[in-house]
């Protein structure tokens, strides 16, 4: 799955992990500058599929005033 | 019927047929107010009470099924009913509809109808269930019109999107509201893609208005509903029946969207803390690394100090050892070098600190 196809809450859960990682024992210098650029990157991305959601509302057709 | 003399001459049944077509031509429907009394129920079937006043009194007739609210003996009610003529000359009230009125009625008939409801478990904690943490699709039952509705949806937009809102245009107070919402909650839960959580939501109203919430059958399809339900009616402080049958109840329709998902200003907020904290712990790390090279440098250097140190010592002592070897201390120290032949008449050499002298060798005893 590319992570255009990710929703919200996985490329959060992406970014959790991420951010987790630099609190890991597996933390480098050498890997921390690639990670971070990630995580900015996935950051802006979530921003801005918040930003562009928008929500469908529809109004039921069927009337509820009598059976 | 018989005509004599421009006069009507009815037989009993005709004259009780065309009474109740009067009445029903000039009172199809009446609401009368009144205090209840000699209330009883027959067969589990069959309501029959009197409204009376302080001059005046009506029997009254109603299925079971029709009593949406509890009501008991001297409790005052307005009546929705028409007026009959029975077969046997009886005035009665066929009742529609009965509801509480005035403050001190609703009171009393919410008190009842909670403690049954209650005593059945209908709203135990066990029962409640938890809402999807982000639904992508929700049922909403309102009326588009309503102010609750209107404040509902703008917090919902604002908070989140991406959802799909399928919503339940309905009445939410007054005769048949109850009813309208029962059938909305069931065409929810007769979907063949199911909206993960139904949503009501009414804003504030009397005590009057909001009685539609206390309704039995009402609170029995919320409580029975097999998609989770959330209420939200009226105050903070309303508390209907609806609200302790729902699995969770939110104080107002605007508390309702801030339970049903979280603020994407917040999200994006969290996520850009998150971001900068990352940062530091980066320089941190770094500042970390450098320190350990420097410290990494300083042992370094210390133990080729200390390397140089013990060769330096070593290097003296041989040092040492060499001078004590050197022959000029030992001629020092008195003693003499003696060179040549150790013949008998041969000339040696022999070297003193001071002199160096040739001497001939007279005798010669091997030891």
């Amino acid at each position: 799955m590319s992570r255009q196809d990710k929703s919200i809450e996985e490329k959060t859960t992406e970014l959790t992990k991420l951010v987790s990682w630099f609190d890991s024992e597996e933390f480098t210098i050498e890997k921390a500058l690639e990670k971070f650029k990630e995580a900015e990157k996935l950051a802006t991305e979530i921003e801005q599929d918040l930003s562009a959601l928008k929500n469908e509302i529809e109004i039921v057709k069927k009337r509820f005033d009598s059976e | 019927m018989e005509q004599s003399k421009n006069q009507i001459i009815y037989n009993v049944s005709d004259f009780i047929a065309v009474l109740n077509q009067t009445l029903e031509y000039a009172y199809p429907t009446v609401q009368i107010e009144g205090e209840v009394a000699s209330f009883k129920v027959n067969q589990n079937k069959f309501v029959f009470f009197d409204i009376k006043d302080k001059d005046g009194s009506i029997n009254c007739f109603m299925t079971v099924w029709q009593l949406r609210m509890p009501i008991e003996d001297g409790m005052k009610v307005i009546v929705t009913a028409s007026p009959k003529l029975t077969r046997w000359g009886k005035f009665s009230l066929t009742v529609r509809q009965v509801r509480p009125s005035g403050e001190g009625a609703l009171k009393k008939s919410f008190d009842l109808l909670k403690a049954t409801l209650e005593a059945e478990g209908l709203f135990e904690l066990e029962r409640k269930r938890p809402l999807p943490a982000l639904p992508k699709h929700i049922g909403v039952i309102s009326s588009t019109n309503a102010a609750g509705y209107i404040d509902f949806i703008k917090i919902l937009d604002d908070r989140w999107g991406g959802m799909k809102v399928d919503v339940a245009n309905v009445q939410v107070q007054g005769s048949g509201s109850a009813d309208q919402i029962i059938r909305a909650i069931s065409y929810f839960n007769q979907q063949v893609i199911l909206p993960e959580v139904i949503v009501i939501v009414r804003g504030g109203g009397s005590a009057d208005d909001l009685a539609t919430f206390n309704d039995e059958p009402l609170v029995r399809a919320i409580a029975t509903s097999r998609i989770p339900t959330l209420v939200g009616v009226g105050h903070e402080i309303d508390e209907s029946l609806a609200d302790l049958a729902a699995d969770v109840r939110a104080a107002t329709p605007s508390n309702a969207a801030q339970i049903l998902i979280p603020d994407k200003n917040e999200l994006i907020k969290s996520v850009q803390v998150q971001i900068k904290s990352l940062l530091p712990k980066v320089l941190q790390a770094l500042g970390q690394q450098k320190q350990n090279v420097r410290q990494q440098l300083i042992r370094s250097l210390e133990s080729i100090e200390k390397i140089i140190d013990r060769q330096a010592m070593q290097i003296q002592s041989i040092n040492k050892i060499l001078s004590q070897l050197d022959p000029k201390k030992v001629l020092a120290r008195g003693y003499a070098i003696v060179k040549g032949e150790f013949n008998i008449g041969k000339i040696i050499e022999i070297e003193t600190i001071k002199a160096i002298l040739k001497a001939e060798v007279k005798d010669v005893t091997p030891r």
